[in-house]
């Protein structure tokens, strides 16, 4: 869900090569870490996981304006450093269609990472000690929580808290014809602004992320729910902290 | 999902472009997409989308399908376009601008040099294993698109899918996509036994174009090198 589709030249490049840079250093340690039999075993699945996020992302939701991305899942199933491997082959490619721009690579990689790699050790810590449908929603609504303050946090950095929400354009029109468009945009000002559906201001807000975490979630446990009725031995053996 | 069509235009397409070399037409898109990014200029970006136009005419590949593709980032940079009108005409411009120049330019190249080039070339720089995670993901998708179709048809004919009912088409999903994942282990296990038979000992081979550059190649890359300069050197217009 925390998939930012923020096109080229828009964050400043003191940002995106940052995270391209931080990007590469995880993905250093990562795969130096990643050796062995058992670990060419589960390149295919790796694959397969990213076609799976491929797929799971053009997958349009209607009303709201996100899209799943069942990364948690993903790194759930496959563990946190093969997920994150597969969150960042996910999001080069699909730069490459024009979804996000190609220099937010590595940021988008590191915030959709942390879903993966998050939602994976909320699991497994909660797996022991209630359901596993239970620790997946938990996994879920926790780790989206937090990419989605990192995908706030780094845009409001980047571009400005007032900057990143949505607002009347004809009101941003008669600013800038009015010479006015100098002014300091207050970000409550702003978040009163907003609009979704019938909610404004911070319902509106709080609504839109509601929906993606909760649509995601119910995602997540569905498909657990299944593997537990068909496959339980998927859940048995989902890969941790390798 | 366009992949498909794409994998068609770049591999069975046939164009000057198509025949350049993997290699070239990826530093060609670098050098662009690095002016792009760099300059500030909305009347260099026009400029710069028109040659992009004729070059998309030159490559051949169905205009219908490319425009699809350039919706994406044309309705995602709307939006923040929509952010910088509260600046000015021209910085929301820009934006847009800019979006669609690094998004068409992308698509090119990948309209016109199949995946396994692009992977190919870039395999000389990049580690072994995630090479690997590329290829597998690129097998791995069109047999799971095409598991997916047959699985939405089950679907649909099963009556699991009715237009009101979001819950029945909740669960019919989730259903789905359960079973997407449960193929989806089965074949990799499968895909290794396939590949270790074949000798696959963490790094798949790729094949990488060996030829010298020819004239062509040298006139392209000069081409997009005299684009980045045009785009970063502030030349009074």
């Amino acid at each position: 869900m925390s998939h930012i589709h923020v096109p080229d030249g828009f964050i400043p490049p003191a940002w995106w090569v940052t995270g391209w840079i931080l990007c590469a250093v995880v993905l250093f340690f990562l795969l130096r870490r990643l050796k062995g039999e058992d670990i060419r075993r589960r390149m295919p699945f790796v694959g397969v996981v990213s076609a799976l996020m491929l797929i799971t992302m053009n997958v349009p939701l209607g009303i709201i304006p996100l899209h799943l991305s069942l990364a948690v899942l993903c790194g759930i199933l496959a563990g946190p450093a093969l997920g994150f491997l597969a969150v960042f082959v996910v999001v080069l490619i699909m730069a490459l269609f024009g979804h996000g721009g190609i220099t937010v690579v590595g940021i988008n990689t590191l915030i959709l990472g942390s879903e993966a790699v998050l939602g994976c050790y909320i699991f497994h810590l909660l797996r022991r000690r209630i359901r596993k449908v239970s620790a997946a929603a938990a996994a879920v609504v926790l780790a989206l929580l937090v990419s989605t303050a990192l995908m706030i946090g780094v845009l409001s950095a980047t571009v400005g808290a007032a900057e990143i929400l949505p607002h009347d354009s004809h009101e941003a029109t008669e600013g800038a014809e009015n010479g006015s468009g100098e002014e300091e945009h207050d970000f409550w000002e702003e978040l009163r602004e907003v609009r979704y559906l019938l909610f404004t201001g911070w319902t509106a807000l709080l609504a839109l992320l509601s929906a993606g975490i909760l649509l995601e979630t119910l995602a997540t446990v569905l498909i657990v729910q299944f593997f537990n009725r068909v496959r339980p031995d998927l859940m048995e053996g989902a890969h941790a902290l390798s | 999902m366009h992949l498909a069509s794409l994998d068609h235009m770049s591999n069975d397409g046939d164009s000057p472009l198509h025949r350049l070399q993997p290699g070239i037409k990826i530093w060609m898109a670098a050098f662009s997409v690095a002016g792009v990014v760099i300059t500030g200029s909305v009347p260099r970006l026009a400029v710069y989308l028109l040659l992009l136009g004729l070059l998309t005419a030159l490559s051949r590949n169905p205009a219908r399908e490319l425009l699809q593709l350039a919706v994406y980032p044309l309705f995602f940079s709307m939006l923040f376009a929509l952010l910088q009108l509260q600046h000015s005409w021209s910085a929301a411009l820009l934006v847009v601008f800019k979006a669609m120049a690094a998004a068409g330019t992308l698509i090119l190249l990948i309209s016109t040099t199949s995946y396994v080039d692009i992977f190919g070339c870039l395999s000389k720089y990049l580690p072994p294993l995630l090479m690997d995670a590329f290829v597998f993901t690129y097998r791995a998708l069109f047999i799971l698109l095409d598991q997916l179709q047959n699985l939405l048809r089950s679907i649909r004919l099963r009556g699991g899918y009715h237009p009101l009912k979001l819950a029945l088409n909740l669960r019919s999903s989730a259903g789905m996509l359960g079973v997407l994942i449960i193929h989806a282990f089965d074949m990799s296990d499968r895909m290794y036994r396939i590949y270790a038979l074949r000798g696959y000992r963490g790094c798949v081979p790729m094949s990488r174009n060996a030829k010298r550059p020819g004239l062509s190649e040298v006139i392209a890359l000069a081409f997009s090198i005299l684009i980045l300069i045009g785009m970063v050197i502030p030349w009074p217009l």
